[in-house]
C-alpha cells in the first residue's frame, strides 16, 4: 500500500514534469515561427500574370491586402477598390454612377504600349509591303508568331477562330466586337459575350464571376472582368478539368492530435 | 442533536486502523494529481488533454455517462427494498443511495473536467444566468442535481433516524423513495437523450439508446454494489444477507444479457445494410480507413460481456461468493468500456462531414480520469463507513461514541 | 415568393451614411466602420421596439436577482489565476457581464469599451468591437459554385486573416472555419469487373461498385497536391450553413449561441461556458473549441472586429463562422467571397431579388447540405 502511496505521488510529479516540457516548447516555437514567416508584400490576384497587388497600410494596422507566404496569392483584402477605374457603360447593366469599377488591364498587358503606335497605328504598317487581312481568313502573321512562339497552338475556338475575331484589325491595342468597333482592353466582357451569352449574362448578375466590395446590389463593386480570371490564349491547360488555370494550393489544414498524417484518407476501404 | 450526529459521524470516520489510512492516502495523492490536471486544464486549456475539435469529448464524457448509470442502478437496491419489501435489500437499500450519492458527485466533477469554462458554470443558474429549457444539458443538469437531493435526504433522513432511534416518517419517506426510483430512471433517459437526440452523430442517433443505457446501468450498477458487498462482508462486522447479493446477482445478469441482446441487435441492423451512418460502428468493431484504434477496446468489452454473462449461469460462480467478483468485475469493466470507448467516441469518428482521426486520451487525461475515480472512493468509503457505523448502531445518539467525550 | 415579401432594398436606409463618410475620408473601403473604428457612427438600435421593452424589464429583474455567491467565488478563483493585475478589473467586468442578448445599449457599450481598451492594450494598435445590429429588410444568404471550386483554400486562409483565430504550431492550435474537401471522380475499370460487393463473402454481385465516384463524405481534407485543380478530383468547401433550425443553438445550455435576425448563428464568446454539446449537434462539423489560449501574432490580429463576430476568443470557448458580421453588416462581402480567385463564393441579401443570391435560387439548380435533417441551412450549393 506503501508502494501505491508512492508510485501515485510519482504520477503526480510525471504530470508535472509534462507540464514543464510543454510550456518550454511553447515558449521556443512563437520565436521560430516569427523566422519562417516573412510575408510578401506583393501579390496576385486570381491569376498569376493577371493583376498584382502591393500591400500598404490604409491606415496602421490595417493594409489594403494581406499577402500569402505559402503561394503569394492575394488572400484578404481591406481595400477592395485599390487601383480601379469606372467600369464604364454595359448593356443591360443598369448601375448608378461610380458604382461599378474595374482594375484597368491595358497597363498589365506588355506589349500594349507598342501595339497603338509602332506598327498598327490605325492606318496599317507603313514598312513594305503594306498588307492587312483583306477578310476573315485565318493567314500567318510572321511578325505576331515571332513575338509570341506559341502563337499557331492556340487552343481557344480549337481552329475555328483566330486572332482577328478578337483583336482588332487596324487598332491593335482594342479588341473587337461584332460590328467591327474597338472595345477596350478593360472591358473584354463586351467581346467574350459575342460566344460566351449564357455565361455574360450570369455575369452581369453577378452568378458567374466576381465581384468584391459592397454586396447589397445598390453598392459599390470591383467587378473582375473576363480575363482577370481566363487567359483567353489558354483555355486548355493539360491536367486541370475547369476553366480556370492551375495554381499552388494554400497549405492544408493542421492534423488533430494524435494523427503523424493523412495518408489514411487516400484509401477508400469498400463498405460490406 | 445535529452537531452531535455530525461529530459523532465524523468521529467515527476518521477513526480507522492503518489499512483504512493507507487507502485514504492512496486516494488522496491522486486526487492531489487530479487538482493538479485540473489547475493545468483552467490555464493551459483542454490542449492538454487528447480531445480535438473533431473529437470534442472523451475519457470524460464517457465516464460522465457511465457514472450517471451507475448512480442510477442504485435504484436496483431501493427498488426490491421499498416496492417488494425484500427483507435482505431493506437492510442496505441505505448503502445503495450512498453509492448514488458518490457517482452523481463524480458524474458533477467529470462535468467540471470536461468543460472548457468551469468558471462559468453560474451562466446556467438563474437569476444572473440563463436556464434553457430546451437543451438536454439543462435537463441532465436538473435532474441529476435532483437525484442528488433525493438521494441526500431519503439516506440521511434514514440514518438520523437509525441514529436517533425514532421511527422513520412512513408518510413522506416512502413517496420521496419512490419519487427517487422514477428519478432515477430519468437521470438516465435524460443522459441518453444527451447524446442520442444528435441527428448530426448516426451512431448516438437511434431511440435504442435510453433503453440501452437502462439496461447496461442496471448491470453496471448492480456488478460494483455486488463487490462493494462482499468487501463491507470481509472487512466490516456489517453482514449483508446472500439474499440481497443473490437477487443482485440475477439482476446483473439479466440487464447484462439485454445490454448484450441490445448490442447485437444494434450490429445486425447497422451492418446489414452498412450504409454511411454505419461508419462509427464499422470503426470501432474493424476500423475505418486503416485506422483502428478502438478495435481491442471493442472486442475486449465484447468478450468481457459475454464471458460475464455466461458465468453468471454457472452454479459454481453464482453461488460461490469468492468466485462471484470475477464475473461481476468483468461485466462492470466490460460496460465501462461499451459506454466510455465503445459509444462516446465512435460518435465522433468519423466527423459529421466525413473526417476520420483518432482519439489518443493523453497522460494527463487519464490521470484525471483515475483521480476523479479515486475521489469517487474517497466518498464512496467515508459515506459507507459512516452508514454502516449507525447501521451496527456504533454511532449513535448518546452511544459509545458520545460516552469517550 | 421572395420578390413578394422583399422590403425595399435594405441598403437604401443606411447606405447614404456610409457613402458620405467614404467620401469626407477619401477612403475607399467599403465599411465606414472599417475605416474610423473609433468613432463610427452611432450604434442602430433595435428595429424592434418591443425587444428594448423587454430588455429593460428582464434587466431591473436580474439586478433584483443579485448575484450568487457560487458566481462570485468562481469568479475569484478564475481571477487567481491571472497574474496580470492591470487587467483584473477588466477582467472582472468582462466574467461577471451579462449574456449579450439581454444586456440593454448601455451594458452593450460599456461592455463594447471594456472590450476595446483590453485589446488594443493587448495587440499594441488600436481595436475596435463593433455593436451593429441586424438592419431591417436584410436576410443574408450564401451560395457556392461547386462547379467552379478548384480547391485552392485561399477562403480557408481569408477567413483565418479576417477573423483572428488561432494560429499556433502546437497540434489544437490552428483552428479553420472553412474545410475543403476534395473527393475522387474515381474510376470504372474493365479489369475490376471481378472485385465487388461483397466481396470476401464468396458471392458476387456486381463489379466495379466501389469507386468514390459521387461519394460525397468520403474524400480528403488533408489533400496537397502542387497544383489544383487536379484532374481527377473535385472540391466541396463546407462551413457553417447558418441553419434557420439550428440544432446547435437548441442544445446550447446557456443560450450563448443564437441566429440573429438577419441570418448568421452566432456566439456571445464570454457567455459561452464550454460545454461542446453544440459541437455534437452540428451535422456541418462547422464549430471549434478554443483548447487553449488562441495563439493571436500582433501584426496578423484584425483590429476590424465585431462583438458577435471576429473578436478575439479566449480559452475554452467554441467558435464558428459568422459570415463576416464585422463586414456584413457594413453592407462589405465576406473575407472569403472577395478572395475567391474562381468566383464561386455567393453572398447577399436573400430579401431583395436583384441580389446575386436570390439570382442563383432563381435560376440555377441549388441543394442544401444534409437538407434531409431539416436545419434549412442558408447556405447552398449550386452548378452552372
Amino acid at each position: 500500500m506503501r508502494k501505491l502511496a508512492s508510485l501515485s505521488v510519482i504520477l503526480a510529479l510525471c504530470g508535472g514534469a509534462f507540464y514543464a516540457v510543454s510550456a518550454a516548447e511553447k515558449a521556443a516555437e512563437p520565436a521560430k515561427e516569427a523566422a519562417a514567416a516573412k510575408t510578401p508584400l506583393e501579390c496576385f490576384e486570381s491569376r498569376k500574370g493577371a493583376s498584382e497587388l502591393t500591400q500598404r497600410d490604409v491606415q496602421p494596422g490595417w493594409p489594403n491586402v494581406k499577402c500569402s507566404p505559402t503561394t503569394g496569392a492575394a488572400l484578404w483584402y481591406g481595400d477592395p477598390y485599390d487601383g480601379t477605374v469606372p467600369m464604364g457603360k454595359m448593356p443591360g447593366l443598369d448601375i448608378a454612377e461610380g458604382k461599378a469599377v474595374v482594375k484597368p488591364r491595358t497597363e498589365k498587358l506588355a506589349l500594349m504600349p507598342m501595339c497603338g503606335v509602332s506598327c498598327h497605328n490605325g492606318v496599317g504598317p507603313a514598312f513594305n509591303p503594306p498588307k492587312l487581312p483583306k477578310d476573315k481568313k485565318p493567314a500567318p502573321v510572321p511578325t505576331m508568331e515571332a513575338m509570341v512562339p506559341d502563337l499557331a497552338n492556340f487552343q481557344h475556338g480549337r481552329g475555328r477562330i483566330w486572332c482577328m475575331d478578337c483583336h482588332h484589325t487596324t487598332q491593335r491595342n482594342m479588341l473587337v466586337d461584332h460590328f467591327g468597333d474597338p472595345v477596350s482592353f478593360d472591358q473584354p466582357q463586351l467581346l467574350c459575350g459575342k460566344c460566351h451569352g449564357d455565361k455574360l449574362r450570369d455575369w452581369r448578375d453577378g452568378i458567374h464571376g466576381k465581384r468584391i466590395g459592397e454586396f447589397v446590389s445598390t453598392g459599390k463593386k470591383r467587378w473582375f472582368t473576363c480575363t482577370e480570371c481566363h487567359n483567353p490564349h489558354n483555355v486548355q491547360d493539360g491536367a486541370r478539368n475547369k476553366g480556370f488555370i492551375q495554381v499552388q494550393p494554400e497549405p492544408s489544414p493542421q492534423l488533430p492530435r494524435g494523427m503523424a498524417n493523412a495518408d489514411h484518407e487516400k484509401l477508400h476501404p469498400i463498405p460490406h | 442533536m445535529l452537531t452531535s450526529f455530525l461529530t459523532d459521524y465524523t468521529r467515527y470516520v476518521l477513526k480507522g486502523g492503518k489499512q483504512f489510512y493507507t487507502w485514504m492516502g492512496v486516494l488522496s495523492a491522486f486526487i492531489l494529481a487530479m487538482l493538479f490536471v485540473f489547475y493545468l486544464q483552467n490555464t493551459d486549456g483542454l490542449i492538454v488533454t487528447g480531445m480535438t475539435s473533431q473529437i470534442s469529448d472523451g475519457l470524460y464524457l464517457a465516464n460522465l455517462v457511465f457514472l450517471v448509470g451507475v448512480a442510477a442502478g442504485a435504484v436496483t437496491i431501493v427498488f426490491p427494498a421499498y416496492v417488494y419489501h425484500h427483507e435482505g435489500m431493506h437492510k442496505v437499500a441505505v448503502l445503495g443511495e450512498m453509492l448514488a450519492i458518490t457517482a452523481v458527485i463524480m458524474v458533477m466533477v467529470f462535468v467540471f473536467a470536461h468543460m472548457g469554462r468551469p468558471d462559468r458554470l453560474w451562466h446556467m443558474i438563474p437569476p444572473r444566468g440563463i436556464y434553457s429549457f430546451s437543451s438536454m444539458l439543462g435537463w441532465d443538469v436538473m435532474v441529476l442535481n435532483g437525484y442528488l437531493i433525493l438521494n441526500f435526504v431519503c439516506g440521511f433522513y434514514y440514518l438520523w433516524c437509525k441514529y436517533t432511534g425514532n421511527p422513520v416518517n412512513q408518510k413522506w419517506f416512502i413517496p420521496l423513495v419512490y419519487v427517487a426510483i422514477a428519478w432515477a430512471l430519468s437521470i438516465h433517459t435524460v443522459t441518453a437523450f444527451l447524446m442520442a437526440n444528435n441527428p448530426a452523430r448516426p451512431m448516438w442517433f437511434h431511440s435504442m439508446m435510453p433503453i440501452r443505457f437502462i439496461a447496461t446501468a442496471f448491470a453496471a450498477g448492480p456488478a460494483l454494489i455486488i463487490l462493494i458487498f462482499l468487501i463491507i462482508r470481509k472487512n466490516t462486522k456489517f453482514w449483508v444477507d446472500d439474499s440481497a447479493i443473490k437477487l443482485l446477482t440475477t439482476i446483473v445478469q439479466f440487464c447484462l444479457g439485454i445490454a448484450i441482446f441490445l448490442t447485437l441487435s444494434e450490429v445486425v441492423i447497422e451492418l446489414y445494410a452498412r450504409t454511411e451512418h454505419a461508419n462509427g460502428l464499422y470503426y470501432l468493431m474493424f476500423g475505418l480507413h486503416g485506422l483502428t484504434a478502438l478495435v481491442p477496446w471493442f472486442w475486449s468489452s465484447v468478450v468481457l460481456m459475454i464471458g460475464a454473462f455466461v458465468m453468471f449461469f454457472m452454479p459454481s460462480f453464482r453461488n460461490d461468493f469468492d468466485k462471484l467478483r470475477i464475473p461481476c468485475a468483468m461485466a462492470f469493466a466490460g460496460i465501462w468500456i461499451e459506454k466510455g470507448m465503445g459509444l462516446i467516441v465512435p460518435g465522433y469518428i468519423p466527423s459529421p462531414i466525413g473526417e476520420v482521426t483518432e482519439y489518443h486520451p493523453s497522460f494527463v487525461e487519464w490521470l484525471m480520469v483515475l483521480g476523479i475515480w479515486a475521489f469517487g472512493f474517497f466518498i464512496l468509503t467515508i459515506l459507507l463507513k459512516g452508514a454502516i457505523g449507525i447501521l451496527l448502531g456504533e454511532i449513535k445518539h448518546g452511544g459509545p461514541a458520545a460516552a469517550v467525550k | 415568393m421572395v420578390a413578394e415579401f422583399a422590403v425595399k432594398p435594405a441598403a437604401s436606409q443606411f447606405t447614404p451614411l456610409l457613402e458620405e463618410d467614404v467620401a469626407i475620408n477619401q477612403k475607399p473601403c467599403a465599411g465606414a466602420a472599417q475605416d474610423r473604428p473609433s468613432d463610427c457612427p452611432v450604434q442602430p438600435a433595435s428595429a424592434d421596439p418591443a425587444a428594448n421593452q423587454l430588455k429593460t424589464t428582464r434587466r431591473d429583474f436580474l439586478r433584483a436577482g443579485g448575484m450568487l455567491s457560487l458566481s462570485s467565488l468562481m469568479g475569484t478563483a478564475a481571477l487567481m489565476t491571472q497574474s496580470d493585475n492591470a487587467n483584473a478589473a477588466v477582467e472582472w467586468g468582462e466574467h461577471f457581464q451579462k449574456n449579450y442578448r439581454l444586456m440593454t445599449t448601455e451594458e452593450k457599450n460599456e461592455a463594447r469599451l471594456r472590450l476595446e481598451r483590453r485589446y488594443s492594450d493587448e495587440y499594441g494598435k488600436k481595436v475596435s468591437v463593433d455593436t451593429t445590429e441586424a438592419q431591417p429588410g436584410m436576410l443574408m444568404g450564401y451560395a457556392l459554385n461547386i462547379r467552379k471550386c478548384i480547391g485552392c483554400r485561399r477562403c480557408v486562409h481569408a477567413c483565418v486573416a479576417e477573423n483572428n483565430q488561432s494560429r499556433g504550431p502546437r497540434p489544437g492550435e490552428k483552428i479553420e472555419w472553412i474545410q475543403v474537401l476534395r473527393m475522387e471522380r474515381g474510376k470504372f475499370e474493365q479489369e475490376k469487373m471481378n472485385h465487388g460487393y461483397p466481396e470476401g463473402l464468396g458471392i458476387q454481385v456486381g463489379g466495379n461498385a466501389y469507386t468514390p465516384a459521387g461519394q460525397v463524405l468520403e474524400g480528403q481534407y488533408h489533400y496537397n497536391p502542387k497544383a489544383v485543380p487536379e484532374a481527377d478530383a473535385t472540391y466541396m468547401p463546407i462551413a457553417c450553413m447558418q441553419c434557420e433550425k439550428p440544432p446547435c443553438v437548441k442544445v446550447c445550455p446557456v443560450r450563448t449561441t443564437y441566429r440573429e435576425g438577419d441570418g448568421p448563428v452566432v456566439i456571445d464568446y464570454n457567455w459561452c461556458i464550454g460545454c461542446k454539446m453544440c459541437m455534437n449537434a452540428c451535422p456541418y462539423w462547422a464549430r471549434r473549441f478554443n483548447l487553449t489560449t488562441p495563439v493571436l501574432p500582433k501584426e496578423e490580429m484584425n483590429p476590424v472586429t465585431h462583438y458577435l463576430g471576429n473578436r478575439p476568443r479566449m480559452r475554452g470557448v467554441v467558435e464558428k463562422c459568422h459570415w463576416c458580421l464585422q463586414r456584413t453588416r457594413h453592407n462589405r462581402y465576406p473575407a472569403c467571397v472577395e478572395v475567391c480567385p474562381v468566383g464561386a463564393r455567393k453572398f447577399g441579401n436573400l430579401l431583395d431579388p436583384e441580389s446575386e443570391v436570390s439570382k442563383i435560387l432563381e435560376r440555377k439548380n441549388v441543394f442544401r447540405l444534409k437538407a434531409e435533417l431539416n436545419t434549412f441551412p442558408k447556405f447552398f450549393y449550386f452548378y452552372d
